[in-house]
């Protein structure tokens, strides 16, 4: 096991893996930017240290300094968490020649995955459904020709896309060339790769993921899937486990496939394979997270395995101590991410001081965050503060519990989203499960 | 606020088996300060952007080599009179022990390689001046290679591209060295009256008797961004005139600023400027090139 773990990132998910660490008699090494010099997550560490200016640029993605560091302190291991440089093939292949373990999968894999094109050509060969479209990468006349053989409307998307940009829905022919032009150039600006390929828009959809653990023995199980799909601007805001939309057999072929697609790469660690699956039940591969989700907790709550200390020691070389037959989903679990944006002002993001914090509390209510009284959320990074995540025998309870605990939780100082939350709720279509990811774009209000 | 030491440490022991880990350790091949912002440059970074610092854009000194290997097609350079190698005309004290260490600290046998290869598909004569050899120093072998290189191309028809860093003469080698600026400079003239092309492109640093010949008598002169370009260096213009310069003096874009120097070209779009300028020479140049 590691002695001493570097945690190379901030908020809710810094103080998650530390709790984690303290738990298995792990120290630790919490690093912070300027804006973050009183943060929880700088605090509630053994030891921590600053790495540059408020930017994300000059401090969470400053490599040199997070392995200088890591070198300063002798910390064996470092924990990526999730976004910043949890998905960076060189900052995991940096790692690895300074002798660090990167608590995450190999660079190599990182990087084939990173590559959307080439996971979509990987999975196909491994017989795990993909969605129809190219083969490759295709210049403008060849993407036409596959967009006009697969039907309207198309996405064109980024080889090296993610966080929805490099991605262009197109819905009729006259609009193609124009479209591809744009996505190209947006995808060479954000990836510095203009290198795009086009697939099928399928329209609704429901975005549902299997959560997998995979040691370095092959030892492969999954923690039952998330369905994802009450998302804003491709942006997830709440999340349940299991979801009431898979069948058993679905879920148990879903299963299966996840299975396949981590062993296709010999997958390593903790990691998300994401699937869309149209209103038919009918699933596609859609991308695979090489990393722990934000998300997490919900399968955590359900299957009662703590997902992020598994991962530390399946990073360590520990193999897996149960298999999928000890696996038990039980009851259901739901997720709302709380955000610091106000959604009558078109969500702008919000800053500020918490002059008053009440986090909601009895039986399996958790509420995962770095927020404390008085403490000042800054304007430079993402805006989800908190999760709340509730567990209950039911879906139906869980959704009760949901409500009643978000009206217990108060923030006073900064604009969150809470009567979104509530308004997403009590919406019909969420109710009885059949929403689908347009539902907050149609409107819930 | 929460204080640092707030919560108290758990006596948790170490889980599971303790397995002895070997500490994180930083290759020295791993990274550099950057000379002129001083942060931390990965080498894999400075080598993927030509050797421009990608936080400053500081276009640091390359081998003449690494330089040929950005802008020619995949092997497509060969190199020509790579046997010409410097004696101590002179008995010079000391010179040879240069000489040995020059090679050694360059892996190269002169301050300068010559050759042909091809631009983008075009074919054209080419040569780079070594920083690690005595600062690319003009001695009678790099005097000589450069005349033949363009004896060469007048002979065959060929634009030539030179890559220009340097001291300045060679002072082991005295007058034979200066000789060399007159020598190359008629080659250049011969090869000009032909009708053919001689890009240069000046980069850090272009001085002495290089820029006062074959530096300066290009048809197209290109610089690289920043680069000192000069005859006698700001310091010791300083300590003869007992002035401050003013800031930027004999600086590339200075220069421009002057008339000096035609165009400053970035080292990742050069490839692109000279295939420009080479196709616009040999008949045109068609929309998709600019």
């Amino acid at each position: 096991m590691f002695h001493k773990i570097l945690i190379a990132n901030r908020g809710e998910i810094a103080v998650r893996i530390i709790r984690a660490c303290k738990e298995m008699g792990i120290a630790t090494v919490a690093v912070y930017s300027l804006a973050d010099r009183d943060a929880l997550h700088a605090s509630l560490s053994d030891e921590s240290y600053c790495i540059g200016g408020n930017k994300v640029s000059e401090s969470y993605l400053n490599m040199s300094a997070i392995l200088t560091i890591a070198q300063a302190t002798g910390a064996g291991a470092i924990h990526p968490g999730y976004g910043l440089l949890s998905e960076n093939a060189k900052f995991a292949s940096l790692c690895e020649k300074c002798n660090i373990k990167f608590i995450g999968p190999s660079a190599e894999v990182i990087s084939k995955m990173g590559d959307k094109d080439q996971a979509r050509r990987i999975m196909k060969n491994a017989d795990v459904p993909v969605i129809q479209g190219s083969d490759g990468v295709a210049s403008n006349d060849e993407a036409f020709k596959i967009a006009k053989k697969t039907g309207f409307p198309v996405l064109i998307k980024a080889r090296s896309g993610g966080g929805g940009k490099g991605i262009r829905r197109v819905d009729k022919e006259t609009d193609f060339e124009k479209a591809f032009l744009i996505a190209s150039n947006e995808a060479q600006a954000a990836f510095s790769d203009n290198a795009v390929y086009v697939e099928k828009f399928l329209h609704p959809v429901k975005h549902i993921e299997m959560q997998i653990i995979r040691d370095h023995f092959g030892n492969v199980v999954t923690l039952g899937e998330r369905d994802c799909s009450v998302q804003r601007n491709n942006q997830k805001q709440i999340e349940e486990s299991p979801s009431i939309f898979l069948d058993s057999k679905t879920r148990e072929r879903m299963a299966e496939d996840a299975v396949k697609a981590t062993k296709a790469v010999d997958y390593r660690g903790v990691g998300t394979i994401e699937f869309l699956v149209d209103k038919d039940g009918k699933y596609y591969f859609m991308e695979m997270n090489t990393r722990l989700q934000v998300e997490h907790p919900v399968s955590e709550m359900v299957t009662g395995i703590d997902i992020v200390k598994w991962q530390i020691r399946v990073a360590a070389g520990i193999p897996l101590a149960f298999s999928q037959k000890d696996v038990k989903v039980f009851g259901h679990a739901i997720e709302c991410r709380i955000n610091a944006e106000n959604p009558d002002k078109n969500f702008m993001p919000s800053a500020g001081r918490v002059t008053l914090l009440h986090i909601p509390g009895g039986p399996w209510v958790r509420f995962d965050t770095a927020l404390f009284q008085d403490y000042f959320v800054p304007p430079f990074y993402d805006s989800m503060i908190g999760k709340l995540i509730v567990h209950a025998a039911t879906r139906e309870e869980a959704i009760r519990k949901m409500k009643a605990s978000l009206c217990e939780l108060v923030i006073e100082g900064i604009d969150y989203n809470k009567d979104l939350l509530m308004d997403i709720l009590s919406n019909s279509e969420f109710e009885d499960g059949t929403y689908t990811t347009d539902l907050v774009a149609r409107g819930v209000r | 606020m929460i204080k640092r030491n707030q919560f108290r440490k758990p006596k948790n022991k170490l889980e599971g088996s303790v397995k002895d880990f070997s500490l994180p350790k930083i290759s020295e091949n791993l990274c550099c300060n950057c000379p002129s912002c001083k942060k931390i440059v990965f080498f894999e970074d400075l080598k993927n952007n030509l050797g421009v610092c990608p936080i400053c854009s500081k276009h640091l000194r390359i081998k003449a080599r690494e330089r040929i290997q950005y802008i020619a097609d995949e092997n497509s350079f060969v190199e020509m009179f790579e046997d010409l190698k410097s004696k101590n005309i002179l008995q010079f004290p000391d010179y040879d022990d240069k000489l040995k260490n020059a090679q050694i600290q360059s892996k190269e046998s002169e301050g300068v390689i010559t050759g042909v290869c091809k631009i983008l598909g075009i074919d054209c004569c080419i040569f780079s001046m070594e920083p690690l050899f005595m600062m690319g120093s003009m001695g009678v072998i790099v005097g000589e290679k450069i005349t033949r290189l363009f004896e060469y191309a007048q002979k065959n028809n060929m634009s030539v591209i030179g890559f220009t860093v340097s001291g300045g003469a060679r002072m082991q080698e005295g007058m034979m060295s200066l000789m060399q600026m007159a020598k190359i400079s008629a080659a250049v003239k011969k090869h000009g009256e032909k009708g053919l092309l001689y890009i240069a492109v000046l980069c850090d640093p272009t001085s002495g008797g290089v820029t006062a010949s074959f530096a300066m008598s290009a048809d197209i002169i290109a610089a690289e961004p920043d680069a000192l370009i000069c005859f006698a260096g700001p310091r010791v213009i300083e300590q003869t005139i007992r002035q401050k310069l003013p800031s930027g003096f004999q600086k590339a874009e200075f220069l421009l600023e002057k008339g000096f120097v035609d165009i400053i070209v970035k080292r990742t779009e050069q490839k692109k400027f000279l295939f420009n300028m080479l196709r616009l020479n040999s008949g045109g140049l068609k929309d998709d090139c600019l």
